[in-house]
């Protein structure tokens, strides 16, 4: 940043500390920037604010209410109080609030996804257990789309996932519906995801704090996210490049769903494809290959051992080499294929075959 | 790339051209849609409507082929109105003035005639290019899939240089990879012009090198690309194939011909993890591993080297392709170093090419991926290519002229078939189409055909056609769309049982042998008898039989 003159610099205090002003610049944002962390739930960097939750509300000076950190702008000479006993008072009565709103037990709400709420509740404490509230969500019990399950009872009306379909994924599939404590997540008519503008991209999932967005197979696999082992990875599909978590059930050896790491953190910045989501039954699927297969002279594929298949394959190659030349070969690597594969492959026609008759998938 | 991904949601000016990113590339396209959202201008150039023109500035529906006569028509309102950056022009690049030249036949009014766009929305949409600094280009296949696919992408980098968009955060040249690692492929040197790292083939110097590196003296005949390996299957060409990750009787255009050429074959391997097509082939078949099964590193779109890590074990007897290729050299009387880890092998490309030469994995997990080139290992990620001047020293204008398709409308095929990827399904579709999700959102083939063609031809909306090219016919449902054009029709390629590559045409781009599956002269013929239903279950085709004006 270039000075504009040093002695008109203007500053926010936040807990004592200078930070300088940055224009439109939240509360929240000026506190991050130096450290110091403000609980929020609706809030998410992709998003506008909406000041929903309710749980980032700090004390400015001079103003009679708490102030929601996520939505107000910092102002030249404003004093902010992240802590302190009124600041902390209404945080637990907040998060008692939402628990009351949703799956009080945190086991049983984390049956598949992990709950940020419970999470959050865990850090900073809560004002005892409120009685659950009495008037339910409504339901969509008819939407068979593959993927996505809402489940009510969890919700708590946050909205991140119906401004994430709003402003990410723009096509604004879903939408909060009803009022009070009747408010919940729905679509136009009531119609099932895959009879709306819905890309199945399942975001809604990865922005909800409480579970109540879910994926179908994963919650059908049984097994929660957080006793799943998360290892970090290139999703296979298109030229984008997404990092993804595939969250894996070691004793199984199976990949039960795919995760985005979180925003701001690799180049696709916590978002995922319908593709790069959901699109993994393939890895398991029967129809896999597991057998090297040999040609006999039946003109059948017949199940072989590695051995003898590498020594047909390596046999058949050098012969056509020694009976037409090494231009009578063709190398036809994959753009799906690894870089040290296809280096591999382009190494095989160059060195072992001596032909520069390789080309990789791709090319046409 | 020249510019990376993230850099997408800061420009000010977005042209869209040959390439349906919210499907192709839905997480670039968010990206779009951040921009837009921002206040960026958006035009998207495509024979159809597709979804980004819903948030566009500009929609310019341009007929299938007719690219260049587009390109050049905003280049030529760029010079004609002195919106050239002319210092810029002077001290980075050459062969302006021939360019200048060309392009004075190529005035706007005329283009309507050829493309169909208003010529008052191609001066628009040249002077917001033009006069917007943060300006990027970002084009796929719709513009190499043509035998003018290296006039397109020249009448491309025209409009880049002549402006001097280039060189600078979110203003480039963006070409989209249609695969996960179309990059780290061609980086790796699987093309027969190059060994890794672009160092050419032809180059007895490099050839030299690699001998050395390798132990074995290097051929001095040029390779077959693709298109031409195609071409010379069996007898008097080719006799042997290995074949790894790639359906070839299904992705290839004219795939009846590949047939027959394949059944003249004397040995083919085919190394996959699925029996897909090709395999009915094959003599030997070696099963591989998924992504999720090995280690490796895949190279995305914007140069970005990254981590693929084993998480699971391979199904059965199935090994990773790394090792099953090193297995077979080792067969083949070249003796291989005994690598434990695809991360020695990185080291070995590392070591022998320059870009990448400051990578390595051990690199990749302190710092996440690295986008090349990376010379040194102090060297940092490069984000966006030619800053601080074009990398060749000078840019190079090319003029070029317009050259119709290899196959036009006529009297016997009277429309226009394009093709490409919808959201739901990927290329061959041996791993969508086994997921159950995806196949009841998208279960068959299906070809769009405007209300006005359909009309004319007794069809209705759902009805099962056939779709007929000079070189085969194939079944699928018509979806009657307001997104294609009149006189174009536009199919997916996912389907096994209607392989839409039949019918296109394998004539190719003279450069690069790309074959030109965005344009092909076609017919529909309906089925009699057959009682229509709906393509989509629920909206999205009512959405797109309904909502037609």
């Amino acid at each position: 940043m270039a000075d504009e003159g040093t002695s008109d610099k203007k500053f926010v205090v936040i807990d004592g500390n200078e930070v300088d002003l940055k224009p439109g610049e939240t509360i929240l944002h000026a506190a991050r920037r130096i450290g110091i962390d403000i609980p929020t739930l609706c809030h998410d960097d992709r998003l506008s604010p909406a000041a929903a939750c309710r749980l980032c509300l700090v004390e400015v000076e001079g103003a009679r209410l708490l102030q929601p950190a996520c939505a107000v702008p910092t102002q030249a000479n404003m004093v902010v109080r992240t802590s302190g006993a009124r600041v902390e008072r209404n945080r637990r009565f907040i998060l008692s609030l939402h628990l009351s709103d949703t799956i009080e037990d945190r086991a049983a709400c984390e049956d598949n996804n992990p709950s940020r709420l419970h999470e959050l509740a865990g850090i900073h404490g809560t004002a005892g257990q409120w009685p659950t509230t009495e008037t339910p969500r409504a339901d969509r019990p008819d939407d068979d789309n593959p993927y996505i399950q809402f489940r009510p009872d969890r919700c708590i009306a946050c909205s991140l996932c119906t401004r994430y379909c709003d402003q990410v994924e723009a096509v604004s599939a879903i939408t909060m519906a009803g009022r009070g404590a009747r408010t919940t997540v729905s679509t136009a008519d009531k119609l099932a995801l895959t009879d709306t503008t819905c890309e199945l991209c399942g975001g809604c999932i990865d922005v909800c704090p409480t579970g109540a967005m879910t994926e179908k197979a994963a919650l059908a696999y049984g097994k929660p996210e957080r006793e799943l082992e998360k290892v970090r990875s290139t999703c296979n599909f298109c030229g984008v490049g997404c990092q993804v978590d595939l969250n894996v059930d070691r004793e199984a050896n199976r990949v039960v769903k795919v995760t985005s790491p979180p925003p701001g953190t690799t180049v696709n910045d916590g978002n995922l494809c319908v593709k790069g989501r959901f699109a993994n039954d393939f890895i398991h699927h029967q129809d896999r290959l597991t057998t090297p297969l040999i040609r006999g002279a039946d003109g059948e594929l017949h199940e072989a051992t590695w051995d003898e298949a590498l020594t047909r394959a390596a046999e058949g190659l050098c012969g056509i080499r020694e009976r037409y030349g090494p231009d009578s070969l063709a190398f036809i690597s994959s753009s799906r294929c690894t870089v040290e594969e296809n280096y591999l492959v382009q190494k095989m026609a160059r060195a072992a075959f001596g032909t520069h008759n390789v080309h990789q998938c791709a090319a046409t | 790339m020249t510019n990376s991904i993230p850099e997408i949601r800061d420009a000010d000016f977005l042209f869209v051209i040959g390439s349906n990113t919210t499907e192709a590339h839905p997480i670039i396209a968010m990206e779009m849609k951040r921009a837009v959202r921002r206040g960026a201008r958006l035009a998207v150039a495509d024979p159809r409507k597709i979804w980004l023109t819903e948030i566009a500035d500009w929609t310019l529906q341009l007929r299938p082929g007719t690219d260049v006569w587009l390109l050049n028509a905003m280049a030529h309102v760029i010079v004609t109105e002195g919106l050239v950056d002319s210092a810029w022009v002077e001290a980075n690049t050459e062969g302006f003035e021939a360019v200048a030249k060309t392009v004075q036949g190529y005035p706007p009014e005329e283009a309507e005639k050829f493309t169909g766009v208003p010529a008052e929305t191609i001066r628009q949409v040249a002077r917001a290019y033009a006069t917007t600094p943060k300006a990027g280009i970002y084009y796929t296949l719709g513009i190499t899939e043509h035998t003018t696919g290296t006039d397109n992408v020249y009448a491309l980098s025209n409009l880049v240089l002549m402006t001097g968009h280039l060189g600078k955060r979110s203003a480039g040249m963006n070409p989209l990879r249609g695969q996960n690692n179309v990059q780290g492929a061609n980086d790796a040197g699987a093309t027969p012009v190059f060994y890794p790292g672009y160092q050419r083939a032809e180059d007895p110097a490099i050839r030299q090198k690699f001998a050395e590196a390798w132990g074995v003296p290097q051929s001095e005949t040029r390779g077959l690309n693709l298109n031409e390996m195609m071409k010379k299957l069996g007898p008097g060409g080719l006799r042997g194939i290995f074949l790894m990750g790639e359906d070839i009787v299904m992705s290839e255009p004219n795939v009846g011909r590949v047939e027959e050429g394949l059944n003249g074959m004397e040995f083919l391997v085919v190394q996959d993890i699925f029996f897909n097509e090709s395999c009915r082939y094959a003599d030997v078949i070696l099963p591989a591993s998924c992504f999720a099964e090995k280690d490796g590193v895949f190279t995305n779109s914007d140069r970005r080297v990254q981590r693929v890590r084993k998480a699971v074990e391979a199904p059965g007897q199935a090994r990773a392709d790394w090792q099953i290729l090193l297995e077979l050299m080792k067969r083949a009387g070249l003796e291989q170093p005994e690598y434990a880890h695809p991360g020695e092998i990185y080291a070995e490309i590392a070591a022998l090419t320059p870009k990448f030469r400051g990578i390595s994995y051990q690199r990749i997990e302190r710092e996440g991926g690295l986008q090349w080139p990376v010379e040194t290992p102090d060297a940092p990620s490069t984000e966006y290519l030619h800053r601080g001047g074009v990398l060749r020293g000078k840019g190079l204008f090319q003029a070029v002229e317009f050259r119709p398709p290899f196959e036009s409308a006529d009297l016997e095929f009277p429309l226009v078939l394009s093709t490409g990827r919808t959201l739901y399904h990927y290329n061959a579709a041996t791993q969508t189409r086994r997921s159950e999700g995806l196949s009841l959102k998208q279960p068959e083939c299906f070809v769009e055909v405007h209300r006005r063609d359909a009309r004319k031809l007794g069809i209705e909306d759902g009805q099962m056609v056939e779709v007929v090219s000079r070189r085969g016919q194939i079944p699928a449902r018509a979806m009657i769309s307001r997104q294609v054009r009149p006189g174009v029709i536009w199919m997916p390629f996912h389907f096994p049982e209607a392989r839409t590559n039949r019918l296109t045409t394998d004539a190719g781009d003279a450069v690069t042998g790309t074959g030109e599956y965005k344009v092909c002269a076609a017919k529909l013929v309906p089925v009699a008898g057959a009682t229509p239903e709906q393509v989509f279950p629920g909206a999205f085709a009512a959405a797109g039989a309904g909502a037609e004006g």
